[in-house]
């Protein structure tokens, strides 16, 4: 057992390291908004894929340069620990880009992969909708071809994170209400600037927009950009789920704020308050503290998994789960000691880090699997469990509808 | 980065196993309550003369020479069967002896059953002839005299005990007392990590099959995430666990925090299992019949052992503000 880089590992490091302390100042810092410049963004994703630090798990021919996962979780963690602002494009990389290269033509791979993964173009998934959140087979959005060959789009997509920015998007639609809902799916890349195609900003409850409607007025796409198979959309699906715990990697790393730095407010804030208080701040530190550690470690074993070649499974869900209450109870601390001040939105001086970060995380569990799904799939995949009875075996996409499901 | 065991330590584990399977299990410890004249198993001889209690005394000594992490994958095995005595024991009397090759070797051998007194209950005291303790700065050895009270689990054989006579094991040896107690924590929740595993999987058994409503209680999601989030804590656990173990080995100044978080985290980890483990059997889990109150006993027992809970999140706390903005 070690902590210890492999000398390939360490020598990767450095260069990363190297790379990112000599262009500091260009790539900016991880700032306390989650909103930021796009433009600034996508010039620092720029700069990063052109040094070869961006989607180096793809393989070469996508534009990648066919490295390890491990490799990736490196430049996750150098980023982290430089302060580097993470890519403007992370969905196009994690999600939309892998379906590209999974089930994409040769053309639409040579036209969309490189220019994604330099932040050239931007890129969003249109999945979840309305009516069909953790149920994403219910969805509605509907895709009917005419006598050319185009695909008419018509219906509505929701929580579609970066759609204001985007260029592209990988979306899904029903093509067959006459079979299972699952069976009847399709996926396509969609030009988000097309005609018919309305971005509606929504506004969260931390203030931010960062997510969005979508509606599809009659949408026309060319079949030459379907991705897979008419009908297989469920599978094309699953390719993109998959993609995101693989591509991201992420083991080790932390949800929303450095366990570091919230030693140092607490540090801060704990010497003003009597004893008594001081001891209960321990206590709730404390717990959130080994919570952090618990989540820090197990992330090593999943670091560990990759850097033997192996795929994180289902049990990787437990990591989200975990972090997402963890760093809930930390910022429920962290406002706590700003005394007065945890009424307002920012502090007396304008620092709004923990306030804003006790907005954000509601939606963080709901975000990518909410709580509870991701205990479903811990629960059935991992522990065995059998799975709740379903009310939509066995019926048609249709029949579901007209019972109101 | 290879944060996992390796395969001899696999090897380790499956042998463990085999031998405290062979005696241990939750009836034993069931009919320790029953009859307080019933033999714990597999019993301060049997596990002395298996090799294991002695994992850490030195090769010298006549011990295994392996490592805390070693001990640790055996106790999570210990944990699972509800064994005694505990390695916990065993691992701080090794660190209490250092250099002291001849009472190591007597440690090893069987011919010296001891028990570390804190103060408070002693752990394994019932069927302990020698005691070390800490007086001033000096670890002494001496002689008891042991009051067993009613356990709550009497796999723990805790009793009260007066110290007799004391002679000098190690002088000015504060630090050396520190440290055994760390690496009893770490050993303490390797043991939880065992109990707290299987409680989970008995839990996850027993839902599979156990029908309400016409089907399995395990695919309501009432039933199925009270066991997700058992499970989480116990994974959490394994890999404070063996960071604790491994700091124990190789990074003396990450242990204090290691140990803190490990000994809270097994505390928490283990009452959530047990307590979940005895909802999810309804009424038969709350039966005297049933083992679900045996995992649940180790629980309320072990949180107070080395320090409670509470006591270690104070002291993950102090730890961590001490070394902010470093």
């Amino acid at each position: 057992m070690d902590f210890d880089d492999t000398p390939d590992e360490a020598a990767w490091r450095a260069e990363v390291r190297g790379f990112l302390t000599e262009h500091k100042a260009e790539l900016g810092d991880r700032g306390t908004r989650l909103d930021f410049d796009p433009e600034v963004a996508k010039q620092r994703q720029a700069l990063l894929y052109d040094a070869g630090y961006v989607g180096v798990t793809w393989p070469v021919e996508a534009g990648g340069r066919g490295g390890t996962p491990m490799q990736q979780a490196i430049i996750d963690q150098e980023m982290a620990r430089a302060g580097v602002p993470g890519l403007i494009n992370l969905i196009g990389i994690g999600m939309c880009g892998p379906t590209v290269i999974y089930h994409g033509s040769e053309d639409q791979k040579s036209r969309y992969l490189k220019r994604l993964l330099r932040g050239d173009d931007i890129w969003c998934q249109l999945f979840s909708e309305p009516a069909s959140g953790s149920d994403l087979a219910a969805l509605r959005t509907k895709a009917v071809q005419d006598e050319q060959g185009d695909w008419h789009i018509s219906g509505q997509k929701v929580w579609t994170t970066l759609a204001h920015l985007s260029d592209y998007g990988i979306l899904l639609t029903r093509t067959d209400p006459d079979v299972a809902k699952h069976r009847g799916l399709t996926m396509f890349v969609v030009d988000m600037k097309a005609p018919g195609v309305t971005v509606r900003p929504l506004k969260q409850m931390s203030g931010g927009a960062d997510f969005n409607e979508v509606f599809f007025d009659d949408v026309v796409i060319k079949d030459s950009e379907r991705l897979g198979d008419v009908g297989d959309g469920w599978r094309t699906a699953l390719t993109t789920l998959m993609s995101e715990r693989l591509t991201l990697g992420g083991g080790g790393t932390e949800i929303g704020v450095s366990i570091e730095r919230m030693a140092e407010h607490v540090a801060d804030r704990i010497v003003g308050l009597p004893d008594e208080r001081q001891a209960l701040v321990r206590q709730d530190f404390g717990r959130a503290y080994v919570a952090s550690l618990g989540m820090r470690y197990t992330g090593y074993r999943l670091l560990t998994a990759i850097s033997q070649g192996n795929l994180p499974g289902p049990e990787a869900s437990a990591g989200k789960l975990a972090g997402t209450t963890a760093a809930r109870d930390l910022a429920d601390l962290a406002v706590r000691l700003l005394g007065d001040d945890g009424v307002y939105a920012a502090q007396s001086d304008g620092t709004d880090t923990w306030q804003t970060l006790q907005a954000v995380l509601p939606g963080m569990a709901i975000a990518g699997g909410t709580n509870e799904v991701l205990r479903n799939i811990i629960g059935e995949r991992v522990l065995g469990l059998p799975a709740e009875p379903r009310a939509d075996k066995d019926k048609t996409y249709r029949e579901l509808a007209a019972a109101g499901a | 980065m290879h944060f996992d065991l390796d395969s001899e330590q696999r090897d380790l584990a499956a042998a463990a196993a085999d031998f405290l399977g062979g005696s241990a299990s939750p009836g034993v410890a069931r009919g320790l309550l029953d009859d307080a004249g019933a033999a714990i198993a597999p019993g301060r001889v049997e596990l002395v003369k298996s090799g294991f209690a002695a994992i850490t005394v030195p090769e010298s000594a006549g011990g295994g020479g392996g490592s805390v992490l070693d001990l640790a994958v055996v106790a999570e095995q210990a944990g699972r069967v509800l064994a005694g005595p505990s390695l916990v024991t065993f691992a701080r009397a090794a660190v209490l002896l250092d250099g002291d090759d001849t009472r190591l070797a007597a440690l090893a051998d069987g011919s010296l059953a001891v028990a570390i007194h804190d103060g408070g209950p002693v752990l394994d005291a019932v069927g302990a002839d020698s005691f070390l303790t800490l007086a001033g700065d000096d670890i002494v050895i001496g002689s008891g005299t042991v009051t067993t009270r009613d356990p709550i689990d009497a796999t723990r054989g805790l009793a009260d005990v007066e110290i007799g006579d004391t002679e000098v094991v190690a002088a000015g040896a504060a630090d050396r007392w520190r440290t055994a107690r760390l690496v009893g924590q770490v050993v303490l929740a390797a043991e939880g990590l065992g109990t707290a595993a299987r409680a989970v999987e008995v839990g996850i058994a027993y839902t599979k099959e156990r029908h309400a409503f016409g089907r399995p209680i395990g695919s309501y999601q009432a039933v199925k995430h009270a066991l997700v989030d058992a499970y989480v804590a116990v994974e959490q656990l394994r890999s404070l666990v063996w960071w604790g173990a491994w700091a124990a080995d190789h990074a003396p100044d990450e242990l204090p925090l290691a140990a803190a978080a490990a000994k809270g985290q097994a505390a928490v980890a283990l009452e959530g299992a047990a307590e979940t483990l005895i909802q999810v059997h309804g009424g038969i889990g709350f039966t005297w019949e049933h083992d679900a109150h045996l995992f649940w006993r180790r629980a309320k027992v072990d949180r107070f052992l080395l320090g409670d809970d509470v006591a270690a999140f104070d002291e993950v706390a102090r730890i961590a503000l001490a070394g902010a903005g470093r």
